[in-house]
């Protein structure tokens, strides 16, 4: 999306990024054989673990949202 | 001695004709655990315990008879996550090495070229072909192929505990993870380390 920075992209197929609304999102690739990517806006209490942790909490998240991709509804698909 | 003359000419045919029409001795390649490290041998090793009499090498003669892997990425996260990034490897990369799901090539390019209709990828054929979702290709995607044997990559089952597994929490989910070779849909896969992207053909899909 235009207007967004990226504030970290790992080698475990993801990347945070800062919305032009100040948000942090995460998009992570997901699937096997077909891989696309998932888009999650962070709550206040995953920005907070961020904030505290850094990348091992986005570690976390990601592998989190690749084992599940739909994540509790809350991720949409990137084009 | 007429005799004699005529058995050793028979005998020079038969051993000439032997010498030409036996069949050139089949190479065997090599066990593709001997290509893996310490960490991803004892996990291939272990999958193929737990998939006994089943293994790798008999999954690889059975359904990747010519020794080549495909898979798919929409385009979108092709250009965020591996020519943005100048990835090296393809798939998630920890500090044990880059994890890559991988079908039979014929399997997915037959299915990507079933799908087309004038010039451009059905996402409902094509995941209906893959036994995925048709969200999961909607849009412009990458194929990209790799011959195992010249790239010299470790192979092996698929696990659970591998980066990127969706474990199935129903038994209708059907892009989830299932032990055994095979995708939920059916199709096919292994898990390949460090594909090395240099070595990839890696094709458009409209």
């Amino acid at each position: 999306m235009s207007g967004e920075q990226v504030l970290l992209r790992s080698p475990l197929l993801y990347r945070l990024v800062r919305e032009p609304s100040g948000a942090l999102a995460i998009e992570v690739v997901v699937g096997g054989i077909a891989m696309s990517t998932v888009r999650v806006r962070l709550d206040e209490s995953e920005a907070a673990a961020y904030a505290r942790e850094g990348q091992a909490f986005t570690d976390r998240l990601a592998q989190a949202i690749m084992a599940n991709p739909p994540f509790g509804g809350r991720s949409v698909d990137v084009p | 001695m007429k005799t004699n003359f005529l058995l050793s000419i028979l005998c020079a045919l038969a051993l000439s004709g032997c010498a030409t029409t036996r069949p050139a001795p089949a190479t065997t390649p090599t066990p593709v655990v001997e290509r893996c490290d310490a960490t991803q041998a004892q996990i291939s090793q272990q999958a193929d315990q737990q998939a006994s009499p089943w293994s790798i090498e008999q999954h690889l003669a059975r359904n990747f008879p010519d020794r080549k892997v495909s898979w798919l990425m929409k385009e979108s996260a092709y250009q965020s996550f591996v020519v943005e990034t100048n990835a090296r490897n393809f798939g998630r990369c920890n500090d044990t090495g880059c994890y890559l799901f991988a079908a039979p090539t014929p399997v997915i390019q037959g299915a990507v070229q079933a799908s087309m209709s004038e010039g451009k990828h059905d996402p409902a054929a094509l995941g209906k072909a893959l036994g995925l979702p048709a969200k999961n290709f909607e849009g412009p995607l990458r194929m990209m192929t790799l011959e195992l044997d010249a790239a010299g990559v470790c192979v092996r089952l698929p696990v659970e505990s591998d980066p990127g597994v969706w474990k199935c929490s129903t038994p209708e989910d059907t892009d989830c993870f299932k032990f055994g070779g095979y995708t939920s849909g059916g199709v096919p896969e292994v898990m390949v380390l460090n594909a090395p992207v240099a070595q990839a053909q890696v094709e458009q899909v409209p």
